[in-house]
């Protein structure tokens, strides 16, 4: 056979089998060989994406991504024995050989020549990647008539820059085959170029900060933060015009909004309460002790009490129906029950927060263990873990993002049977705020304590958030991935 | 020529299993599912042998209890009764009906089994670190060596859900031979790939294969991935499993896919997949589910 196939079958590394890909592509399948394609007109952008899907560096790139890249690429053909380009000049492209082949002499500082014949999908002309001064380091020249895809170095990384993952993965592709392909000293593959700064070698895969970061790029392009803005504008102007310019029934009574911002922001509040009198901290200190303290036991307890509940099943039919049977009586309904337990009032209040935030945590980490592929446990014991290896290795990093949904829902429920303690009992806290200014007829205050809770809320779980993501990355990268 | 020659259950058991490691030998395995009280047969008393260093190809219909026997096998399911030995260890039989899972049989999953949350390269090491035979460092360095060999580099620190699926295979692959195991064992895994992919894969398998010499159990329904990859095909009747017609491909290694348009490719297809179709009809008539 002469498909392309059989000149790559042996002791080519396995990659190349894809370079008879484009023969199988919609547009060429009559023919049976990439060979045939005859003219350059003929070169559809499905098959040069097919054809830079089974080069090496592209292979990984994702499709949009790669589609761009095609959209780079000129064809130039040369004619058997004419030169494409010689050593020293000036490196622009990069070359895939799309027909043909090409004899390629590589003479790198301080190196023997080493020559290599490239067929297509083979990809030379990477000093173009390098970085500058960008040479040609070989000598190279049609062996027949030879059709080559040409791609500027420099477009190509403004295209993959749009997103540094896959980016990176392509230069740090260019470097392993500069040195395994080429044979070229490591300090030539060192020299391909970094995107935004980041190493091309294989550490260059962006994590943690720089991730956020471009996150968070991506979100201020987006609509969704001015949306947000929005609807906040269409809120507070709901607020101020119905109870301070309309006055509609019932609302007449209300705070207005000029009101709670002035009293909020005012160095001599009316009502003794504003961000500048240190009154307004000690109450949310309280309350973010109380549910600290509450959400630490309850993980603590929780997540351990939800692993054994999805992976022992003995375990299970002991506690589990406990566990349920007590879950839907209502945090208020403990009230009484906390007061007689514990003494004092900051211990009832951090049962009662303590509670709601256990039963969610512990659920969910059940559910977590649940979802599990029974595959990933099998494939672990396959390849020799024991059963405490498998549940380390497997059990819980495969719920884990149950888990941190369980955390979220954790930390809101927190705060919400946090308040509904402290207007029970407790002598300082956002609730306790609340309650009290209603009763002593201080209407402002009430507002500053809603909008205070909303906000320390809001970053609570803003951080149980972050702290999953950092956790997490597998997933967040595979998040971003297909969000694309 | 094929040998193409019909099986009956209880076949004379040939001796090939002298010098190399990895034979496989099912002796009259029986697989009885009774969920509620109702019985129902999955294997019926099948009879395999597998040469070490062999590519046995199990095709059957979607269904048909194929993986009940790579389960048993692997250590996952008991059997009823019959045997399962690995060259001269017995895995399960009378007196212990569940096989226990380990490094030696590594099974390659169905829609891949990669951790997620695992590195390319902590993916490929983790077999050798549970078992604790080498150092981290050793492991490492052959865990990177590995998936250079297998066009893998540049991915190490990549997770498993940033790569294409074809990829993915791949590196499940190459983690599966880390522990130097006796015999692969492939549960559909190439069923979700697209053709193109799926011709890919294919030549990198033997590939690998021809470095490694691994007995390889390899489930499919598709009848051209068989004839392809396989020394031997093992056709399945439908449930309940038993090997209806054993077939020796007499197509050389190392094959690549200029195969596919052979004659001699083309005669071993048409002799076999009348009677895979037969199967796969008697299947859809009975209404079987994934299975």
């Amino acid at each position: 056979m002469n498909t392309p196939a059989s000149s790559t079958a042996a002791g080519a590394p396995p990659w190349r089998g894809a370079a008879n890909a484009p023969t199988t592509v919609p547009g060429s399948a009559s023919s049976s060989r990439a060979l045939e394609v005859p003219g350059v007109e003929t070169y559809s952008q499905e098959w040069i994406c097919a054809l830079l899907r089974s080069t090496l560096p592209f292979q990984t790139l994702p499709e949009e991504l790669l589609h761009a890249v095609a959209r780079l690429a000129r064809v130039r053909s040369y004619a058997a024995g004419q030169v494409i380009y010689r050593r020293g000049e000036e490196a622009d492209d990069i070359h895939i050989v799309a027909s043909g082949r090409v004899r390629h002499e590589l003479l790198a500082p301080g190196q023997e020549r080493l020559e290599r014949t490239m067929h297509s999908g083979d990809v030379f002309g990477w000093a173009a990647v390098l970085e500058a001064p960008r040479q040609r380091l070989a000598e190279t020249t049609a062996l027949e008539r030879t059709e080559v895809l040409q791609i500027d170095g420099e477009q190509l990384l403004q295209v993959i820059e749009r997103d540094p993952a896959a980016g990176s993965v392509v230069m740090s592709r260019f470097a392993a085959m500069i040195t395994r392909e080429f044979s070229a000293p490591a300090s030539v593959a060192a020299r391909v170029r970094h995107l935004n700064g980041r190493s091309a070698g294989p550490a260059g895969v962006p994590t943690g900060w720089a991730l956020t970061m471009y996150r968070l790029a991506q979100w201020l392009k987006s609509p969704r933060p001015y949306l947000m803005v929005t609807g906040f504008g269409i809120l507070l102007t709901l607020w101020y015009l119905t109870v301070e310019v309309w006055k509609l029934p019932r609302f007449a009574d209300m705070p207005g909004l000029t009101v709670v911002v002035k009293e909020m922001f005012s160095q001599d509040p009316t009502y003794g309460l504003s961000v500048y009198t240190p009154e307004y901290y000690q109450h949310i200190w309280a309350s973010v002790r109380r549910v600290g303290i509450a959400f630490v036991l309850a993980t603590a307890l929780g997540v351990p009490l939800g692993l054994f509940l999805g992976w022992s099943k003995t375990f299970r039919e002991y506690v589990f129906p406990v566990f349920e049977t007590l879950r839907p009586i209502p945090i208020l309904a403990w009230v009484p029950l906390a007061i007689l337990m514990f003494s004092g009032t900051e211990s009832p209040v951090i049962f009662l927060t303590f509670l709601a935030s256990f039963y969610a945590t512990a659920l969910n980490t059940m559910l977590g263990v649940e979802s599990i592929d029974e595959s990933y446990s099998r494939a672990a014991y396959c390849l020799g873990a024991s059963k405490w290896q498998v549940f380390r290795e497997v059990i819980v990093p495969g719920a884990m993002p149950f888990i941190f949904t369980g955390l979220q829902i954790s930390i809101g429920v927190a705060w919400f049977s946090l308040v509904a303690g402290e207007m029970v009992s407790g002598e300082f806290g956002l609730g306790y705020v609340i309650n009290t200014s209603y009763t002593m007829v201080r209407y402002p205050t009430i507002i500053i304590g809603m909008v205070t809770l909303g906000l320390v809320g809001y970053v609570t779980s803003a951080m149980v958030r972050v702290a999953g993501d950092w956790l997490m990355q597998w997933r967040v990268r595979e998040l971003t991935m297909g969000g694309r | 020529m094929a040998a193409v020659m019909e099986t009956t259950p209880a076949r004379a058991v040939s001796g090939r299993t002298a010098a190399a490691q990895g034979a496989i030998r099912i002796e009259d395995v029986v697989k009885v599912y009774d969920p509620g009280g109702a019985a129902v047969m999955a294997v019926d008393h099948c009879s395999l042998d597998i040469a070490a260093g062999e590519i046995c190809m199990i095709v059957g219909p979607s269904g048909c209890g194929k993986t009940t026997l790579l389960n048993a096998i692997a250590g996952f399911h008991s059997i009823t009764s019959g045997r399962i030995w690995l060259d001269d260890q017995l895995l399960c039989g009378p007196e212990k009906p569940l096989a226990d899972p380990g490094s030696d049989r590594v099974v390659v999953f169905q829609n891949g089994a990669l951790f997620p949350w695992k590195t390319n390269l902590d993916n490929v090491a983790f077999g050798p670190m549970m078992q604790g035979r080498m150092s981290r460092k050793e492991v490492y360095e052959k865990a990177r060596g590995m998936m250079a060999d297998a066009g893998l580099s540049g991915m190490e620190h990549n997770y498993p859900g940033e790569l294409s699926s074809g990829l993915r295979r791949r590196v499940e692959i190459v983690r599966a031979l880390m522990n130097d195991p006796k015999v692969l064992l492939f549960d559909e895994p190439y069923r979700a790939l697209d053709s193109l992919t799926k011709s890919v894969m294919h030549e990198a398998l033997l590939e690998i294969y021809y470095r490694n010499k691994v007995t390889i159990f390899f489930i499919t329904h598709d009848l051209e991935e068989a004839v392809f990859l396989g020394h031997k095909l093992v056709i399945m009747t439908s449930r309940p499993c038993r090997p209806k017609k054993v077939i020796e491909v007499d197509i050389a290694h190392p094959r690549d896919y200029g195969v596919l348009t052979s004659s001699r490719f083309r005669q071993i297809m048409d002799e076999t997949s009348e009677v895979v179709h037969e199967e796969a009809r008697k299947s859809f008539a009975a209404g079987e589910k994934e299975g």
